[in-house]
């Protein structure tokens, strides 16, 4: 059964590899644009020594914790962004006569291998954040950090099945793609703790974002000192993974019966 | 054995009215009204297995609305439809591996793929076993000379090869019941033609229910012997397409040409004169008071005939006049 949707994978990768220069062309894109976003960073940590007690090393951890959760939520969810298309051009109809999970098939339909570049970056800056900030790495925290990461990409792939649902709906979504797919990742470039309470509240309770990279972050830099809220919370990304992840399905199968399909 | 089964289904579209201009654009996205229209309504039909039935309505009568239901693809306000004694919306996988589905508006098989992948993919999503894949689709070579362009991206196949491709694709797994939304749009009439006969032979070798949406009266003429007419969402019309002719279709249209020009026809009763041309006049009579010799005999001893046609009226005429008796 898995089977079927492994085949339905090579097949989209194999579609895609009919385009090789636009798949060459956006690794290189990908690789500029975040290479780019780590330079502002770097500049910036080049002026100040520290931010709110956040060094260089421990800014490109939180950086690469990040970049390489974003990595994995790229290649296995991309197809989500441009759901829309489907809905708005009728083409979800193909999808629910196949006798498989609609869910699965538009994501084995869209998986982004160039989200290579994503790894190269979001690996790259977890070895050197952790070497420069010294953090000392033992099994239990590479299990953990595995198990973070996985809680991270359940949030940012829960996000994007939430919004995509919205599609069921309204129809259109790029808006909501723009806002809370690409846009909202910007807040946590940075610690969250340099907010006002307000926006801390906002990404730990109603958006939380602070989950994928800060909390956890505050475990291996040692920063919990630094949470307006309980220093438990640096565990917590995977149960909010959990949460976020199954409120999504939820939701997406709630919304799939309000369906309308297209004229004709 | 009743393989479809619809009752009192109805389905209700939300749409909003939009406003023209610029502010009626404004003004709409501030509060618009919410209008219900029903796109079928209150429908009731049965359907047996092996039966090819054609779905016949103008534009937005409702014909895709009900293929779509009953594919599993949208959920009805009310009522309820049975397809393989499943309810298709509530059981869309299930539902799925015992149907077929081709809309002749968009491809199911992969774009950038070449057909032949397409087919096995279809072949890993259906589970369908080794030795009936392999006799499905040698059947399907055979009698839809698909065999050609195998190894074409999907993408690069013209409109009437991508659908043979289509309707293979859709048998695969051999299906109970088989979807059919405006097949032979756009098609050529040899590419029309290659997929009559092969619905037809799957209809009668395999005995595949099939439900055919069309604007082409000629497949309707040529396949289905049941026509179901369909007008604003409700069903005006459900018979076998023989006991139509006979209800709506005794009119006969004579096409005579005579040995002289003349205006009119005078004196003849129960026929009516369409259009003349010179020495070509065509007339009217209805089949069931006058028998076509009775007419030719009157006109005959009046005028001097050189040649003349008989016409039954086709599918299309019949509907054409049941549209405009409505």
């Amino acid at each position: 059964m898995t089977n079927v949707y492994i085949k339905l994978i090579l097949a989209a990768v194999k579609s895609k590899m009919e385009y090789k220069f636009t798949f060459g062309f956006l690794v290189f894109a990908i690789l500029v644009f975040y290479m780019g976003q780590l330079g502002v960073i770097l500049v910036i940590m080049s002026k100040f020594k520290a931010i709110n007690g956040w060094t260089l090393g421990e800014m490109a951890f939180l950086y690469g914790l990040l970049v390489f959760s974003q990595g994995i939520t790229f290649l296995v969810f991309n197809a989500l962004n441009h759901f829309e298309r489907l809905i708005i051009q009728g083409e979800f109809d193909r999808i629910l006569i196949r006798p498989l999970n609609p869910l699965m098939q538009v994501l084995c339909s869209g998986l982004e291998v160039s989200s290579l570049a994503h790894f190269i970056i979001g690996v790259t800056a977890i070895i050197f954040g952790s070497k420069s900030a010294g953090l000392e790495w033992s099994f239990g925290k590479l299990i953990f950090l595995a198990i973070a990461i996985g809680g991270a990409v359940l949030i940012l792939g829960g996000i994007r099945i939430i919004i995509s649902a919205v599609a069921f709906w309204t129809i259109r979504n790029r808006a909501l793609v723009h806002i809370f797919v690409y846009s909202s990742k910007e807040f946590i470039l940075y610690p969250v703790s340099i907010y006002n309470p307000w926006v801390q509240w906002f990404l730990t309770f109603i958006f939380p974002l602070a989950f994928v990279n800060f909390y956890p972050a505050g475990y291996f830099l040692q920063k919990s000192g630094q949470f307006m809220f309980h220093p438990v919370l640096q565990f917590m990304t995977p149960v909010v993974g959990f949460i976020i992840f199954t409120l999504s399905l939820l939701l997406w199968y709630y919304g799939i019966n309000r369906y309308q399909s297209t004229g004709s | 054995m009743d393989i479809i089964q619809v009752t009192n289904l109805t389905k209700e579209f939300k749409t909003y009215n939009v406003k023209n201009g610029f502010l009626g654009a404004i003004a709409g996205a501030i509060s618009r009204k919410a209008a219900f229209t029903k796109a079928i309504d209150n429908i009731n039909f049965t359907i047996n297995k092996g039966e090819f039935v054609g779905y016949v309505g103008e534009n937005g009568a409702g014909k895709s609305t009900t293929i779509k239901i009953l594919t599993g693809i949208l959920v009805p306000t009310s009522g309820e439809a049975l397809v393989n004694n499943l309810v298709p919306y509530k059981n869309r996988r299930k539902n799925a591996m015992k149907i077929g589905v081709v809309f002749g508006q968009r491809t199911q098989l992969w774009w950038d793929l070449a057909v032949r992948e397409s087919f096995d993919l279809l072949k890993s999503i259906y589970r369908i076993p080794e030795d009936r894949f392999k006799k499905n689709i040698k059947h399907f070579y055979d009698i839809l000379s698909i065999d050609k362009y195998l190894d074409i991206p999907v993408r690069k196949l013209s409109l009437g090869q991508r659908m043979r491709c289509d309707l293979a694709a859709s048998l695969l797994h051999d299906p109970e019941v088989l979807f059919l939304d405006e097949p032979t749009i756009g098609l050529d009439v040899v590419a029309k033609d290659a997929i009559r006969q092969f619905l037809k032979e799957i209809n009668e070798k395999k005995s595949t229910t099939i439900i055919l949406t069309t604007h082409d009266m000629m497949d309707i003429e040529h396949l289905c012997e049941r026509i179901i007419i369909l007008d604003e969402g409700k069903i005006i019309s459900d018979g076998s397409t023989d006991l139509l002719k006979k209800n709506y279709g005794q009119h006969r249209v004579m096409e005579i040409e005579f040995q002289d020009e003349f205006s009119g026809l005078s004196g003849i009763k129960d026929i009516k004169l369409l259009r003349e041309e010179s020495c070509k006049k065509w007339i009217r009579f209805n089949g069931s008071d006058l028998s076509a010799s009775d007419v030719i005999s009157k006109i005959a001893i009046k005028y001097q005939i050189k040649d003349l046609s008989i016409q039954e009226p086709t599918v299309e005429d019949i509907i054409k006049s049941i549209y405009n008796n409505r």
